[in-house]
């Protein structure tokens, strides 16, 4: 199954996807989790705390300034920019990197 | 004395935070505000989703700048592919809708929109409209999407006050602390807090606490906000003496006292 969760900002976008991945791992995952959001907060509705939450974001903020190398792999990405969050869900945060700016 | 009737400096404030936080009630409020007192205001909507033109009371959703904004840079010659086609003053005052209260409004193009034509032209064209108007006749206050993309991008360039508006949840907060950083930057805006939704003095310290940013106003969570986004009314229309815009009056005359740096 894959579940994308779309929406205005405080709609409980968020919300919905930490307890729909934690409810499909109770279920008999595997689960991964997908935070696609340039201001990762995931990792906080699923239960894995502040600081978990803010070192996944800060690891992708230094791949978009160069600092890291970027992942070519799905399952590396998973890995790298990863982490296991409560109920054996593994979160992963994906968010795109570059600049948007037009023109 | 002089320093009794010298005119007040224009306010260049820009609201960012978490989506949901209370960004467009507050940004809105405070343009209505300025336009009943009979002053110049235009108000900037970066939002591609809407909310702005629900709090100021403007029924116009959809209508980013044309195309024709922005003009491209013949072959062979250097420089930038688009510029403005005029000075981003005249472009304001042409393409701003007029709203309640005398307010002028603008926007970007919604995401989805059917009004089809160059995007990425009607952006651009609005971003370098934003940032050359600090010579214009009136006070700035912008509205940013939620979360910290267009704000680290450059788009609130133009303000001179940040205000990082945060409810007393988790992730709205650790929004704002991610936020708090535009301030680090060599040059860069005053940063600040505004808690929102809170339900007491405990909350603004909550927020205060975890996002390190000092907090220079406190609107309480108010059912009337609520029934007000229900109906898609302007909170200020619906109630004016709603406690939650009796909260962003109270933000205005500090604003202002300050000479809008808060």
């Amino acid at each position: 199954m894959k579940v994308a969760v779309v929406g205005k900002g405080g709609a409980g976008k968020t919300t919905t996807a930490a307890v729909v991945a934690r409810t499909l791992s109770r279920l008999g995952g595997p689960v991964v989790a997908l935070d696609c959001d340039t201001n990762a907060n995931l990792g906080l509705s699923l239960g894995l705390g502040w600081d978990a939450t803010d070192e996944l974001a800060d690891l992708r903020s230094d791949l978009a300034e160069g600092e890291v190398e970027h992942e070519p792999t799905w399952s590396g990405l998973v890995a790298r920019f990863g982490s296991d969050a409560p109920d054996g869900v593994r979160l992963a945060v994906v968010n795109r990197i570059e600049d948007p700016e037009p023109g | 004395m002089a320093a009794e009737t010298a005119p007040a400096p224009l306010l260049r404030v820009a609201f960012v935070g978490k989506g949901g936080s209370g960004k467009s009630m507050i940004s809105g409020t405070i343009v209505r505000l300025l336009g009943a007192a009979g002053e110049p205001v235009l108000a900037l909507d970066s939002d591609p989703l809407p909310g702005l033109a629900f709090s100021v009371g403007i029924p116009q959703h959809d209508a980013g700048l044309p195309e024709e904004a922005v003009v491209e840079r013949p072959e062979g010659e250097d420089g930038p592919r688009f510029r403005l086609a005029e000075d981003a003053v005249t472009l304001a005052e042409r393409h701003a809708r007029v709203g309640p209260d005398g307010v002028r409004f603008l926007q970007i193009g919604k995401a989805g929109s059917r009004a089809g034509g160059n995007q990425g032209r009607s952006l651009h064209a609005f971003r370098h409209v934003a940032a050359g108007l600090d010579d214009g006749p009136w006070h700035l206050v912008g509205d940013l999407p939620g979360g910290t993309r267009q704000p680290f991008f450059g788009w609130a360039r133009w303000a001179r006050l940040v205000l990082v508006v945060v409810e007393p949840v988790s992730a709205s907060i650790l929004t704002g602390r991610r936020l708090a950083r535009l301030g680090q930057v060599e040059g860069g805006p005053r940063v600040v807090a505004v808690a929102s939704k809170v339900d007491g003095p405990a909350d603004t310290e909550l927020v205060a606490g975890r996002t390190g940013l000092p907090v220079i106003a406190a609107v309480p969570h108010d059912p009337a906000v609520a029934a007000a986004e229900r109906l898609g009314s302007a909170p200020l229309d619906h109630d004016p003496d709603a406690p939650a815009v009796q909260a962003v009056r109270s933000l205005l005359v500090s604003l202002r006292s300050a000479g809008g740096v808060a």
